[in-house]
């Protein structure tokens, strides 16, 4: 699944690290998101939206 | 997420350090087994001393369960694709060499399936990492 959570994170000025302690995961696991080797779940996929005031389509393209 | 507190920092190191301790038990105890056995004044003491060796793998049982609790959905995903593949050609190995004992191999003690079954999820946690990349 493509997703824009690499711009959006640099606009932020975020590391995954960064990104990843917000969201409470590992920094593997929001890599994984962004190379698209992981689909998250809908929790995690909610919580990536909330957190860039987004919603999850303006994020996740299938 | 499940819970708040998931994932856990550092739980990868701790299960590691866990798994090391309770596999060094499970290798002493099943050495020393049948040690353990002939010390026990009766026969319902000498039971109770055989099961004693299988301790430490439900204790690996629960440090498994629980470092899978402290990680996150993409880690646990991991994790299980893993033990699922691993589980699976050990358990295959374990029952050609079985099979192959008809033939005369050498019998083995059923106290080597789980270091069998160990040694196949470290190989196989191995590969799939680099596999991965």
């Amino acid at each position: 699944m493509k997703n824009a959570l690499p711009r959006l994170r640099a606009e932020r000025g975020l590391t995954q690290g960064d990104l990843a302690d917000k969201l409470n995961v590992s920094r593997q696991t929001v890599n994984a998101i962004e190379t698209g080797r992981y689909d998250p779940s809908l929790p995690l996929a909610f919580a990536i939206a909330r957190l860039f005031k987004c919603r999850i389509e303006e994020i996740f393209e299938p | 997420m499940s819970a708040d507190a998931v994932p856990v920092k550092g739980a990868g190191k701790t299960y590691i350090i866990e798994c090391a301790i309770v596999s060094a038990l499970y290798a002493g105890l099943a050495w020393a087994r049948h040690w353990l056995i002939a010390q026990a004044p009766n026969h319902a003491l000498a039971i109770a001393a055989s099961i004693v060796p299988s301790l430490p793998i439900w204790a690996l049982f629960f440090v498994v369960w629980r470092y899978y609790r402290r990680i996150d959905e993409f880690e646990q995903q991991r994790f299980l694709e893993t033990i699922a593949l691993s589980f699976g050609i050990g358990s295959c190995l374990l029952v050609t060499f079985a099979f192959l004992t008809d033939a005369g191999l050498a019998w083995l003690d059923i106290t080597w399936a789980w270091p069998t079954l160990a040694v196949s999820w470290a190989l196989t946690s191995g590969i799939m990492h680099v596999a991965r990349r």
